[in-house]
């Protein structure tokens, strides 16, 4: 058997290009589904796993998977707004308390998390470096932030615009990294967290400019009535939240009409979850969420849509095995010369049989190494590969 | 053979008494270090609230109220060590009412605060003054918005020490009888200076008064007091400008008594009683006082009220 397999080895070395095209081939078509069956089972835990950890969420009537995929893995398809109505009325149910959320903005390619620091004892998360956001226009930043964008305690990083072309929109904001979260494997890993307030000044609610009673500079001023003064849109509002400047700082409109993306409602216990649920069944301007259940729905079509893709897999597959068949069926033919040869100096129909299994088997082994290897990089980096390409 | 016993006596005595002291003392410090542990750290954004809290959780509460003395706190803005002291207490109790301002400016967790006026948050007064202003080192500013001294009517200041006591049972319902049992002296406290208040001023509900500084809305809602406001600072001369105002005020609001948050310069009270008007200082003890507590320094206020209303004592 020993001297087969040495035949075989040298015959496959011999034939490189056609070796490696059928060990590709063959590595392929094993890894594919294998891959997509270790991916969408990290997607599964992953998901549900930050489902699970949340009871309920509370957003405005429409898409519920939006609500979650916005609010939970900080997903840029931004759900319709609430306002700050909303948390008053978890607040006086008595059944549970809110975390509001406002994820609507970027910086650095990071998500904007305006939320409040119920939200770090709520979701267990440590401090790596610095405080907690203390001051308005503070931020903490997640560990794969940090490490990405090589910032610390103290640095400083500027919200992205709303909208590229709208130059009259809301000034950027200069943030001050406060603190940086512990590494905690999960989407907040990947977020910049402010305050809500802070969220709020950078959507143009809040704001700080100099003080138009006292300015020198005629031009800003647009109108002067007894009492009022307009400014124009020359007035300088400023960009970066200061202690010198933070005193300027405020907000326009009643707080109660400021907007939320969603609101985190930690229940009392099971009993009073589902009496708040049962209070918001037919609410038209609010849908409160099991985020798992929402979950399940989507691993649901994603398992359909998987389902398509091992069919086609299937067939890919049947075609692939029905070429390699081919390919030794066509080698055979191109080496018969080379097989009556290795007949006439004495070898057997076995030995022959013997050789072309060795070569068979050299290959097969060698797609289902690297095939392991892959499966086994692929495992190892199952969890970041999933952040990055599919929680997003 | 006496001297031996007499030793081996006075070791015995020595051990025994190390080991029943350190006995005692171990007891001592794990009691200390449970009702540490067990206390209520509370902070509050002013001193009436303070008071409050002090009163009404006695041992069971570390109440702090970290302004410095001097300034105005309804104006302080603290800085990012100081909000962190207060992101660390078990629980922030506010006045409500747009006072502290900075509250706005800061992240404090939601889950901790009180709004001790939240009870009677549709009865605000909404003011109109918007002079700008300055006083302390709390930079300047101005009252336009919402009136904030709330605990002047006292009547309101009891309901403000109730969601006091509230928020404490909530978070230590083991010192729940305590809490209610100091909330109802407190509360009979609050409330007699109430009843004397409304005493007092019942007996000449239109006479005209002036007061240094807008911040007696409460006070004059629920008293029925006949009070104007200028923005004078106890501290310094009023200018030619706020003379101007008086004078004109006085015209249409012919006041004889004024009352000040603190006792002013020498030089204003007698310009002031040149123009016959008499200074009262009522103070709002929004910062902890010198002297004395809420309670004294009220009585103190009441007192002097009593003047302009020809009461007695």
């Amino acid at each position: 058997m020993m001297d087969s397999l040495y035949i075989a080895w040298r015959y496959v070395t011999w034939n490189r290009g056609k070796t490696l095209v059928l060990i590709a081939s063959i590595t392929l078509v094993a890894f594919l589904p294998l891959a997509l069956q270790a991916l969408l089972n990290e997607s599964e835990r992953q998901l549900r796993t930050r489902a699970l950890d949340t009871p309920l969420l509370l957003g405005a009537a429409g898409s519920a998977l939006d609500l979650v995929m916005n609010s939970l893995y900080f997903d840029d398809e931004v759900p319709a707004r609430i306002d700050m109505r909303a948390p008053a009325v978890i607040d006086d149910s008595g059944l549970a308390y809110p975390v509001p959320l406002y994820v609507r903005f970027m910086a650095r390619g990071a998500p904007v998390v305006g939320t409040t620091l119920d939200y770090f004892e709520f979701r267990g998360l440590q401090l790596a470096q610095g405080r907690q956001f203390a001051l308005l226009g503070e931020a903490l930043i997640g560990a794969e932030v940090a490490s990405r964008l090589g910032m610390g305690v103290g640095d400083s990083l500027v919200s992205s615009p709303d909208n590229l072309f709208d130059i009259a929109g809301v000034y950027p904001l200069k943030m001050t990294v406060a603190g940086v979260l512990a590494d905690s494997h999960s989407p907040d890993d990947r977020a910049v967290f402010v305050d809500v307030k802070t969220a709020w000044v950078i959507e143009g609610l809040g704001h700080g400019h100099q003080d138009l009673a006292k300015t020198e500079d005629s031009s800003v001023i647009l109108r002067q009535e007894e009492g009022t003064v307009t400014a124009n849109a020359k007035l300088v509002q400023y960009t970066e939240i200061t202690p010198e400047n933070i005193d300027s700082f405020h907000f326009h409109g009643s707080a109660a009409g400021y907007p939320l993306t969603a609101l985190l409602v930690v229940p009392e216990d099971d009993k009073a979850a589902a009496r708040l649920r049962g209070r918001f069944i037919d609410d038209a301007r609010y849908q409160l969420v099991r985020p798992d259940t929402v979950i399940d729905g989507l691993m649901e079509s994603i398992f359909r849509i998987k389902q398509v893709i091992d069919a086609v897999i299937v067939i890919v597959a049947i075609a692939t095995l029905l070429t390699i068949v081919l390919v030794f069926a066509l080698s055979l033919r191109i080496r018969r010369d080379e097989l009556e040869t290795i007949f006439r100096i004495g070898c057997s129909r076995m030995t022959t049989a013997r050789l072309l299994a060795a070569e068979i088997l050299i290959i097969v082994v060698a797609s289902a190494t690297l095939c392991g290897v892959l499966l086994w990089l692929l495992h190892v980096n199952s969890a970041a590969l999933v952040q990055g390409l599919i929680l997003r | 053979m006496s001297i031996e016993c007499h030793s081996r006596f006075s070791l015995a005595s020595v051990i025994q008494w190390v080991v029943r002291w350190t006995v005692c003392g171990l007891l001592l410090c794990t009691c200390m270090s449970a009702t540490a542990a067990d206390r209520l750290v509370v902070y509050t954004v002013n001193y009436p609230l303070a008071y409050f809290a002090e009163r009404i959780g006695g041992e069971h509460v570390e109440v702090h109220f970290p302004a410095p003395s001097g300034v105005d706190p309804a104006f302080w803005m603290p800085d990012a060590e100081t909000v962190a002291r207060y992101q660390r207490a078990d629980l922030i109790l506010l006045n409500g009412a747009g006072y502290a301002k900075w509250v706005e400016r800061v992240s404090l967790p939601q889950r901790k605060l009180v709004n001790t006026s939240s009870p009677f948050r549709d009865d605000y007064i909404t003011s109109s003054d918007d002079v700008t202003h300055q006083h302390g080192p709390g930079g300047e500013h101005a009252h336009a918005g919402t009136a904030f001294t709330t605990w002047l009517d006292f009547s309101q200041a009891a309901r403000q020490a109730g969601q006091v006591a509230m928020a404490m049972k909530k978070l230590r319902p083991a010192h729940a009888g305590v809490f209610a049992e100091n909330y109802q002296r407190l509360q009979r406290d609050l409330l007699q200076l109430d009843a004397r208040m409304l005493e007092i001023t019942s007996g000449k509900p239109d006479l005209p008064l002036l007061a240094s500084h807008p911040v007696y809305q409460y006070l004059a809602r629920r008293y029925g007091l006949n009070l104007r406001a200028v923005t004078w600072e106890p501290g310094s001369y009023p200018d030619a400008s706020a003379w101007q105002v008086f004078k004109s005020l006085q015209a249409v609001h012919p006041a004889h008594w004024m009352l000040w948050e603190d006792a002013p310069v020498d030089k204003t009270r007698e310009s002031l009683l040149g123009s016959a008007v008499n200074i009262v200082v009522f103070k709002p003890c929004m910062n902890r006082p010198a002297q004395g507590d809420f309670m004294t320094v009220m009585q103190a206020n009441i007192k002097a009220m009593a003047e302009p209303f020809n009461v007695p004592h």
